[in-house]
């Protein structure tokens, strides 16, 4: 006994210290750990176990003792046991249900505890058999369905859906766990739909159901055809794909709600100024980093969601109230018998009468999380998490209707993003941004990352990302005359900080990264200003302002065009890298070229030594016509985002920590049964 | 008995005899054959033309049995008119069945029903005249209201109450409030007279109950509670609403005795109902009787509604033919409810469009907006659209509302869905009025790396099916200027040979193709509906049918309605009839003049829905968006005075500016500040909000005491004192008047029967009635009514109170 206590793992907690008696159910269990069929000499053995309680600690815990050939001696009983779990699961006392289910947990859980370095067939044999195994992972699965579609009670459905989330998340690589091809067959895709459209089911199971959907979809994602990816692609019933939204904007928005509250507590301390200063809020906050990990789920579902589905970009400016149903469980929308189903839509539907709530959207939700998770990315977790972010964005940025939304006029939103706090700038007055359309506040939020992530740790990848971003809405912008009204020089001066930053860091950089294709990014970006300004701007003014920067940061370029000449010239690695920025500086040194002298020459002849910003704006606008530039090939051409082969190794590792950290709380979860047996009991 | 009917006789007689003095000369040449038919011809548009007619016969015999007992009185009385009244029937009564004759052979029913109706006629000799003048075709809704509303005999009636079912549905729903107004708080008689023909419409249409449900809700509002519950109004309201009143099955349709058999046992049922209500028993048992009598048919679905068996029919139709309107509705009138609560137009607006992209998911439905002129299925709200308009403490607000025409909404299916995202293809790249290039062509331009994972390839397949279906025919012209995609080809192609291009000349096509933007209205937050309502119809519908899924589909169509919530609409309910009723007039007789009467859809005494007046904005927003006074307005958005577009936007402007005085003197509608009154596309002004009407103004210390409106700006845009076209304002003016007054029966009568029971502002003291007479000068001759209009555009544009209330306005509203 006290060995077992000893190796039981992640299921152990409260009953450490109590001394276990020999309950009725342990001694079952020890039969069926024996060789004997447990059933020969009592022909109700397995009735009567599933009326009994689990003792999920003591049932891991043997299994967890036995190795591979341990098993296989008892692999008839260990059949027998998984055979009865799932015909126990078509009973109609709950029971029964209940125990069959948790004794599934256990049973999956605690084989592959032992045996993992063990071939995933070996395992399923173990289990099930060979011979049965494609028949009762069949039931399975089909019981799973019925449980999960039926009018049960809740805490059943939350069973099956921990029964799931544990049958996914058993191995470490999803890819490795071959029980899943069995699941692939019998797809319990439409059981999830059902439960993300329906409303008090989303609201109670929505979050397992969207984690264990976006799992599911990367089970080898790249090597076979997984069903899942197929359904969800193609799902395009708009409450599903409202609810689904619904439920990760909660999550996210939960998330944001808790930065908020633990921010204002910091700020409201004494030492809030060296916290603000360091940035990292909580970084050694176990509890937070939970919540960072489990909102990394929620991200994946995200964008498996807007990468497969291109229905779901609706559901990204769909509107609902900043705060979520989840917290709100306590008053569902009641719902009059007498109305017919269909209408039942039609009343849910009518949001919460609060003038303080704020209009919002997944996308708004997601722009401010976002925000947050892009503050720091000095943990890998966030630093993860950042990435996919931007990932998302991109997604978002190449979709035309997306795009059509976050340009509209008509949808104007104020988007509080977190702005990092920094030494040279005042924390900015949040309460006077205007309303503006959704594609500022993207902007925004690159802008922002630009500008605040300057660093040793120069995170390469994202910066380039970020960039893309810009350049697929401006793409976007030029390709539909949309004329956005933003401050376009906050991005410009951004971008010329970058350019100098990387001058700055040359040497450092350049032995980690080719730094000349984001310079190349940042100079095309430019020039999709000066060439195709027409097409975009605002204004005539900013036409003119995009000059003025130019002009007045020319010895930013000069160095940038000095380096890459020096480097193009050499035969080093990055010969070619640094010859094409070289060709796509043409336009801005023949800006700076020709304006230098002009704007030298109207200081020299109205002698002033230092010309205001009006005089220079007035230089330029002399002076147009004199200029001729070059026009660039493929300026307003991308590559469209794709998952292989680039990103393959990202989501893979990222798929990984997910399911260790869902297996963690899916353990600790299914153990705290009290409440369970308390409704059950009272059910039998 | 008799006496009652008498004293409406001259009255009847000679308000009819004037008027067919105009029509008589028409049907002269020709014979009546037989007034019999007269009825039959009419009453073919309703479903059960057979049963109606022998309702109708059943309850002439009744009438006519009633003024046999009383004759005497009445040959003395109405000795000579009664040959005129004769003479006139026959006459008209010839052109409609001839008509008839051509048109197909009379069924042999009908034929059987004539002559048995021609042998009563034999034998009784002498003919009321009331009978005749129902019988002839002289005898429109409008005197069959009046007769209802104004007669106290229950024969009279129920005969009315049974003729209406011959008339057609249109003429009947312009006077529905009426009726149903009527149906509330006049006596049992004229309730059981009206309630058949009610119920029968209602199993014939849901757009018709629900109708009849708002507006039964919405009149019995001013009774006091305790009596609402239990009057006749919330009854009827309840069975409507109850669903009960489903069409009738075809089995019922059979009229359960033979038509002759009918006809022989009616004078039993006759005199048995007759010495109920000469016993003025007013129990609910008489009732039943007399509805037994009168229409048998209703009141066989009546019993079998109450019965058991309900339970059966409900499983013949579907159970929620009225909730999904109902539903959309509701939520409509929520999210009024919900805006009112917030403080800014700006959250207001986001609330709004956020509100209304929810209820997009329920749509399409079968729902309709009952404001529109066809049937149809609401398919899509375009919520980005939707503004909410300028309001100190309601939040009334307008949608735009995107709907598939159908055959019959009720039976027609209800189209299928389509998601959003479809739009993107067919998205054209019209609303950018610099290029001719679709997006298709820029999308070629704009060469992506077409880099599919494996698994993407489940939808790319997808993808082509729907492209096939949705790409326009793509042009193959391209008129793109240089810095687009010819230039980005030539590069591509012929590779290496750099092109050149002048920063000038970026810079000047930004600002031309700024300055190119159509003249629109600011954005302003706290007036977004400027700038919406400032859009071109035309254009607001193009670009949003680009802009929508459904936009391909040729039977789409482009709906506004505002919705209000918090206003009591029945009086601009009220003004809308009347409004209808003098434009019906003046085109009747010929006057120019020119109105807009809105649709007006009363939900309940705090609720409604109007049809916006597209086209138009306020002249408060002409003022203050365009910082110009009305006659500049005019010369900058029609051109200059000599200009074809400049005269015709002025004619316009007289034509309804004269409409409209003549409108705000007999209505006296006050409140008329310049963000009530609208300026058109076309030059035309229209007045709305008439929130003050008759007896009622706003208190506001006596301003507004001319008789209309009538500023010197707009005296300006006339082109001044001496010009032309005032003195064919004034003439307009007084043509209007003497229209009017001719048919003033018309207009009084639909004020009069709503003022039955109301406690609405407008019917405020006890001479509302007699003052809107007053106000048509019947003994005026016509010189003098030439003064009158003399006087009172004088006095209109002396008054100095007309420019303290705009200056009012100004200070406390901001209205300019």
């Amino acid at each position: 006994m006290a060995q077992v206590e000893k190796k039981a793992g992640l299921l152990r907690k409260s009953s450490a210290s109590k001394k276990p008696l020999k309950e009725k159910v342990v001694l079952m269990y020890d039969e069926i750990f024996a060789k004997d069929d447990p059933a020969k000499n009592n022909p109700r053995f397995w009735e009567e176990l599933f009326l009994m309680r689990v003792n999920l600690e003591y049932l891991e815990g043997k299994l967890e003792s036995l190795d591979g050939d341990d098993l296989m001696k008892i692999k008839d009983n260990v059949n027998s046991l998984f055979h009865h779990c799932i015909q126990a699961l078509g009973e109609e006392h709950q029971i029964k249900v209940v125990n069959a289910l948790q004794t599934l947990c256990a049973l999956l859980w605690g084989v592959h505890q032992k045996n993992k370095s063990t071939s995933g067939f070996d395992i399923i044999n173990m289990l099930m058999g060979f011979d049965k195994a494609e028949l009762r992972m069949k039931d399975l699965m089909e019981s799973l369905d019925t449980l999960l579609c039926g009018e049960g009670s809740e805490s059943l459905k939350s069973l099956c859906l921990k029964l799931l989330l544990c049958l996914v998340t058993v191995t470490d690589n999803i890819s490795q766990n071959s029980i899943l091809e069995y699941v692939m067959i019998n797809s319990i895709f439409e059981a999830i739909l059902q439960i993300l459209s329906t409303d008090p089911s989303r609201r109670q199971h929505g979050y397992d159901a969207v984690v264990l959907l976006a799992l599911l979809v990367n089970y080898r994602k790249y090597e076979s055809v997984n069903p899942y990816i197929v359904k969800l692609s193609i799902i395009d019933d708009e409450t599903t794909l409202n609810g689904m939204g619904l439920v990760l904007s909660q999550a996210l928005s939960e998330y944001n709600r808790q930065y908020r509250d633990k921010e204002e507590e910091n700020q409201g301390g004494f030492f809030s100024a060296i916290t603000n200063m360091v940035g990292s809020m909580f970084i050694s906050d176990a509890d937070e980093k939970i919540s960072v990990q489990t909102n990394e789920a929620v991200l994946l579902a995200l964008y498996e969601a807007v990468h497969l589905n291109r229905n779901f970009i609706t559901v990204l400016a769909q509107s609902h109230p900043e705060i979520g149903m989840m917290s709100t469980p306590t008053t569902p929308v009641p719902t009059t018998p007498t109305t017919p189903s269909s209408m039942d839509v039609m009343n849910s539907a009518e949001l919460p009468l609060d003038p303080n709530l704020q209009t919002s959207n997944l996308l708004i939700t997601f722009l401010k999380y976002s925000s947050i998770v892009m503050q720091d990315t000095k943990d890998e977790h966030r630093l993860n998490s950042a990435k996919l972010c931007l990932i998302i964005l991109s997604c978002i940025a190449e979709d035309q209707y997306a795009n059509s939304f976050l340009h509209d006029d008509n949808m104007n939103f104020r988007v509080n993003l977190h702005r990092m706090p920094m030494r040279h700038r005042k924390k900015a007055a949040d309460k006077n941004i205007p309303s503006r359309p959704l594609a500022c506040a993207v902007l925004d939020l690159m802008v922002e990352f630009i500008v605040t992530h300057m660093m040793k740790e120069f995170p390469m990848d994202l910066y380039m990302r970020c960039v893309q971003v810009v350049h697929k809405l401006i793409c976007y912008q030029k390709k539909c005359r949309v004329r956005l009204h933003y401050t376009w020089r906050e991005l410009w001066s951004a971008l010329i900080n970058l350019l100098k930053f990387l001058m700055s860091n040359e040497t450092t950089l350049l032995s980690k990264y080719n730094i000349f294709q984001l310079a190349l990014q940042v100079v095309n970006l430019f020039n999709m200003f000066i060439t195709y300004g027409d097409t975009f701007l605002p204004t005539p003014n900013s036409y003119d302002e995009l000059y003025y920067e130019i002009v007045r940061m020319h010895q930013v370029f000069d160095n940038l065009y000095c380096m890459v000449l020096r480097l193009s010239t050499n035969t080093g690695q990055w010969k070619e890298a640094a010859s094409k920025v070289t060709h796509a500086l043409v336009n801005v040194r023949a800006i700076i070229n020709h304006f230098n002298p002009k704007i030298e020459s109207y200081a020299a002849v109205n002698h002033i030594s230092q010309l205001s910003e009006d005089q220079v704006l007035e230089v330029v606008r002399s002076n147009y016509d004199t200029l001729t530039l070059k026009l660039q090939d493929g300026l307003d051409q991308y590559e469209r985002y794709s998952e292989q082969p680039k990103e393959a190794a990202f989501f893979k590792e990222l798929v990984r920590s997910i399911s260790l950290n869902v297996r963690k709380n899916v353990s600790l979860n299914t153990l705290s049964q009290d409440f369970l047996l308390k409704e059950f009991s009272s059910i039998s | 008995m008799g006496d009652a009917d008498v004293d409406q006789a001259p009255a009847a007689s000679e308000a009819d005899l004037h008027e067919s003095s105009a029509d008589s000369d028409k049907g002269l040449h020709t014979e009546g054959n037989c007034l019999g038919v007269i009825s039959e011809g009419t009453c073919e548009l309703v479903i059960d033309p057979d049963v109606a007619l022998k309702a109708c016969q059943e309850v002439l015999e009744k009438v006519k049995m009633m003024h046999t007992g009383h004759m005497d009185i009445h040959d003395e009385l109405v000795n000579g008119e009664t040959c005129d009244t004769h003479k006139t029937e026959k006459s008209n009564a010839s052109a409609p069945s001839k008509i008839r004759e051509e048109e197909e052979p009379l069924p042999g029913s009908c034929n059987t029903v004539k002559n048995v109706r021609r042998r009563q006629k034999n034998n009784s000799a002498k003919q009321s005249w009331l009978l005749r003048l129902f019988e002839s075709k002289l005898f429109d809704i409008s005197m069959a209201i009046s007769y209802l509303y104004n007669s106290k005999e229950p024969g009279v009636q129920a005969y009315i109450g049974n003729r209406l079912f011959s008339f057609r549905n249109e003429e009947v729903d312009f006077y529905l409030p009426q009726l149903l107004n009527m149906y509330i708080h006049m006596d049992e008689d004229v309730g059981d007279a009206i309630k058949p023909y009610i119920v029968h419409r209602c199993r014939q249409s849901i757009n018709f109950s629900l109708q009849c449900a708002w507006l039964l809700g919405a009149y019995s509002s001013d009774m006091h509670i305790s009596t609402q519950r239990h009057s006749r109004g919330t009854k009827l309201r309840k069975v409507i609403l109850s669903d009960e009143l489903k069409p009738a099955q075809r089995k019922k349709d059979l009229p359960p005795i033979a038509p002759a058999p009918e006809l022989g046992l009616s004078p039993s049922k006759r005199t048995h109902q007759r010495s109920k209500s000469d016993a003025t028993v007013s129990i609910s048992l008489s009732n039943n009787l007399k509805r037994t009598a009168s229409n048998p048919k209703v009141e066989n679905q009546d019993e079998e509604l109450s019965s058991s068996t309900e339970s059966l029919d409900k499983a013949f139709c579907s159970p929620v033919r009225l909730a999904p309107q109902r539903e959309f509705i509701k939520s409509l009138m929520g999210i009024g409810k919900r805006l009112a609560t917030l403080p800014t137009k700006e959250q207001k607006t986001q609330r709004l469009i956020s509100e209304l992209s929810l209820l997009n998911h329920k749509l399409p439905a079968r729902v309709w907006l009952p404001t529109a002129g066809f049937d149809h299925h609401v398919v899509r709200v375009p919520h980005t659209q939707a503004v909410v308009l300028n309001s100190k403490d309601k939040a009334p607000y307008l949608i735009y509302v995107e709907v598939l025409e159908c055959e019959n909404f009720e039976t027609s299916n209800v189209p299928v869905r389509i998601p959003e995202t479809r739009i993107r293809s067919t998205r054209s790249v019209e609303n950018l009025p610099e290029c001719g290039i679709t997006h298709e062509q820029r999308a070629s331009s704009f060469t992506t790396v077409p880099n599919y994972d494996n698994d993407d390839e489940a939808w790319s397949v997808d993808d082509i099916g729907e492209l096939q279906v949705e790409l326009p025919e793509v042009h193959t012209n391209s008129c793109d200027n240089i810095s687009q995609f010819s230039v980005d080809s030539i590069t591509s192609q012929e590779s290496k040979e750099p092109v050149f291009i002048a920063a000038g000349d970026i810079r000047r096509r930004l600002s031309e193709q700024l300055a190119h933007t159509p003249t629109t209205f600011r954005r302003d937050p706290e007036d977004p509906s400027a700038v919406a309502l400032k859009e071109p119809w035309q254009e607001k519908v193009r670009r949003i049918r680009e802009g929508s899924p459904y936009g391909h589909l040729p039977n789409w169509r482009l709906l506004s309605v505002i919705v209000k919530c918090g206003d009591d609409l029945r009086q601009e309910l009220l003004a809308f009839q009347v409004l209808k009723q003098l434009l019906a007039i003046w085109e009747q007789e010929r006057v120019p003049l020119w109105i807009k009467p809105y649709k007006i859809l009363v939900i309940s005494s705090d609720s409604g829905m109007i049809e916006p007046v597209v086209n138009a904005v306020s002249i408060h927003q002409v003022k203050k968006q365009s910082q110009l006074s009305l006659l500049d307005y005019f010369l900058q958005e029609h051109g200059n005075y000599t200009t074809e577009a400049f005269l015709t936007a002025q004619r316009n402007f007289v034509q309804s500016c004269a409409g409209y005085c003549l409108v705000c003197y007999l209505l006296q509608v006050k409140d008329r500040h310049n963000g009530n009154i609208l300026l058109d596309a076309e030059g035309h002004i229209i007045h709305i909000d008439f929130g003050f009407i008759l007896s009622s103004s706003p208190r506001n210390l006596g301003f507004e005491t001319s008789a209309f409106k009538l500023t010197s700006e707009f005296v300006d845009v006339m082109g001044g004192l001496d010009g032309d076209m005032f003195n064919y304002f004034k003439m307009l003016m007084l043509q209007g008047l003497i229209a009017a007054r001719k048919h003033m029966e018309k207009v009084v009568q639909i004020v009069e029967i709503m003022q039955q029971g109301s406690q609405l502002p407008c019917f405020h003291g006890s001479s509302t009635i007699r003052n809107l007479k007053e106000r048509f000068h019947m003994n005026m001759t016509e010189e003098q009514l030439q003064m009158l209009v003399d006087q009172m555009v004088d006095g209109s544009m002396r008054s100095i109170t007309t420019k303290l209330y705009d200056g009012f306005q100004y200070l406390t509203n901001g209205i300019m």
